[in-house]
């Protein structure tokens, strides 16, 4: 991606969105860790945007340093100096509001002593009326499926089902952006499959922008409508591809489309020049 | 809720066999310890002192003294260890010295507390209250540092303010720690209490059963030991019985030691 690029001009190279508001706006992202004797650095010279309303994915092996860049971008963890993360506008020194993150892991993401519904009332006590926040748990326990379980403990459930209370959580803030650190990552195949489903769904419903990490490649390809590769030490986006699918998408008619297999083939193509050139 | 699946019968069953035990070879004079009298005799001499209502006041003295000398524990062990737990700068400037303090016996603290109190109430309370105080202090401060960092994330994603965070999140994550140091500190508090009565304050069943031996009453000595004994496993099972009240305490490990 070329860097000197502004924003105006990378909305016009995103098909099929018109002229898109930015969201966040990353400018020479980097990102170094103190270790014992030395400073290792994560992630250098990250250049992005993120549209209102895309789902972005990131793709990048362990290690890359993606999940370090989506807890930049969730406020959670700060960049080195010099780095400028935005969103709508304002430097990113904090959570902002209306941005929530999905964790990894869901089993220590969850309060086990809360059951399903007031987890998923968390972050809404004080903030809304009584009356409103049962409506909103409520409807977001429906749009995971969970409403039968709703006064169950998450230790009660399975993992894909405590993924989706975690997933219920940030739904019931109504956030204008999900950040999502491979929320399916440690689901067995069928449960994945499902879950993507159903977050593709939720993305359709909502509206909401989605940053969504992975290490999967199919999976990127199936849900998003943009992926960046995040390759190299330290990590830098080597490439980004747009995915040019139809909205309504299926496990099996999407995935066996010539456009996904193309796409698919691309990225595989990428990441294997990038292995055997080095 | 599950009480009835909690008792223990094999473990009843022997220990009832051991009683049968006891019964038969010294009620039945088959062997004789010098001072030890069989379980019948002992369950006599408890039901006369009770019919004789002698029992009763000892039992509310101690009694009395254990719980508000824990409760008071509670307070200073809970607050104070929150808020070392909350801060790693209060912490690293009082470790060492709490963890001095803490360490010296117990016991040891007798004669000091002697000596601030006099032969009184106050000296078994103070004494039971510093005693129980350090390890629902040291388990506040485990606990609260033991939060996972996940869940402190969770609570900066949500944008919780610094009260919510503690109540909401802090609090209940490290309430299966702070349960056990609670615990262990009620324990102590009817430990200590029954020590500063056999050794300094002449009150309560710890002077009572310093009181039999001396007047070589064996029979009611074992009794007022029985009497402590049960008060001990009494207290510690009416905490549990709270504390499994608290929904999936025990799959957090809230009632463990």
């Amino acid at each position: 991606m070329d860097p000197a690029s502004t924003a105006a001009e990378r909305v016009a190279i995103f098909p099929g969105h018109g002229a898109r508001a930015v969201s966040f706006e990353c400018r020479r992202v980097c990102v170094e860790f103190q270790l014992a004797q030395s400073i290792r650095r994560v992630l250098s010279d990250i250049d992005f945007d993120v549209y209102d309303g895309e789902f972005l994915s990131i793709l990048g092996a362990s290690g890359s340093g993606k999940t370090t860049l989506l807890r930049i971008l969730g406020g959670l963890l700060f960049p080195a100096k010099g780095s400028v993360v935005k969103f709508k506008g304002r430097i990113v020194d904090s959570p902002p509001e209306r941005v929530v993150t999905v964790f990894q892991d869901y089993a220590s993401s969850l309060l086990p002593w809360r059951s399903v519904e007031k987890n998923v009332a968390l972050g809404l006590e004080g903030r809304t009326t009584p009356a409103a926040r049962r409506q909103r748990v409520a409807a977001a326990l429906e749009m995971v499926g969970l409403s039968e379980h709703a006064k169950d403990y998450p230790w009660q459930l399975s993992g894909g089902m405590q993924q989706r209370v975690q997933i219920a959580r940030a739904l019931a803030m109504e956030p204008s952006v999900l950040l999502m650190d491979e929320p399916f990552g440690s689901l067995d195949a069928m449960t994945k499959a499902s879950l993507q489903d159903q977050l593709h769904k939720v993305h359709l419903e909502t509206g909401a922008t989605i940053v969504f990490i992975t290490h999967d490649i199919e999976e990127a390809v199936y849900l998003s409508n943009r992926v960046l590769i995040l390759e190299g030490k330290p990590s830098t986006i080597a490439k980004e591809l747009i995915v040019d699918l139809p909205r309504e998408r299926d496990q099996v008619s999407t995935k066996e489309s010539a456009p996904y297999l193309a796409l698919r083939h691309q990225i595989y193509d990428f990441i294997n020049g990038l292995k055997y050139s080095t | 809720m599950t009480s009835i699946r909690r008792i223990n019968g094999p473990g009843l069953m022997v220990a009832a066999l051991l009683l049968v035990l006891w019964q038969a070879l010294i009620g039945s004079g088959l062997a004789t310890i010098e001072y030890l009298p069989a379980p019948a005799s002992i369950a006599r001499a408890i039901w006369s002192l009770a019919a004789q209502g002698q029992i009763f006041p000892e039992l509310a003295h101690t009694l009395g003294v254990a719980l508000l000398a824990w409760a008071i524990a509670a307070v200073i062990g809970l607050s104070l260890g929150l808020l070392l737990g909350c801060s790693p700068f209060a912490w690293r400037h009082t470790m060492a010295s709490i963890e001095l303090l803490r360490s010296m016996p117990s016991v040891a603290f007798v004669p000091v507390s002697l000596l601030l109190f006099g032969f009184s109430v106050k000296m078994e309370l103070a004494l039971a209250v510093y005693i129980a105080q350090w390890l629902i202090l040291v388990n506040t401060v485990d606990g609260v540092r033991g939060v996972t960092p996940q869940l402190l994330e969770v609570a900066r994603m949500l944008r919780m303010s610094r009260l919510e965070r503690t109540v909401k999140i802090v609090l209940p994550a490290a309430m299966p720690v702070m349960l056990v140091g609670l615990r262990l500190g009620l324990t102590v508090s009817l430990v200590m209490a029954v020590v500063s009565e056999m050794i300094c304050n002449p009150a309560g069943l710890g002077y009572q059963l310093v009181f039999e031996q001396r007047a070589l009453q064996t029979d009611r000595m074992f009794a007022y030991l029985a009497v402590i004994g049960a008060l001990g496993i009494l207290l510690n099972a009416a905490l549990l019985l709270v504390a499994r009240l608290i929904p999936g305490v025990e799959r957090r490990g809230g009632l463990a030691a």
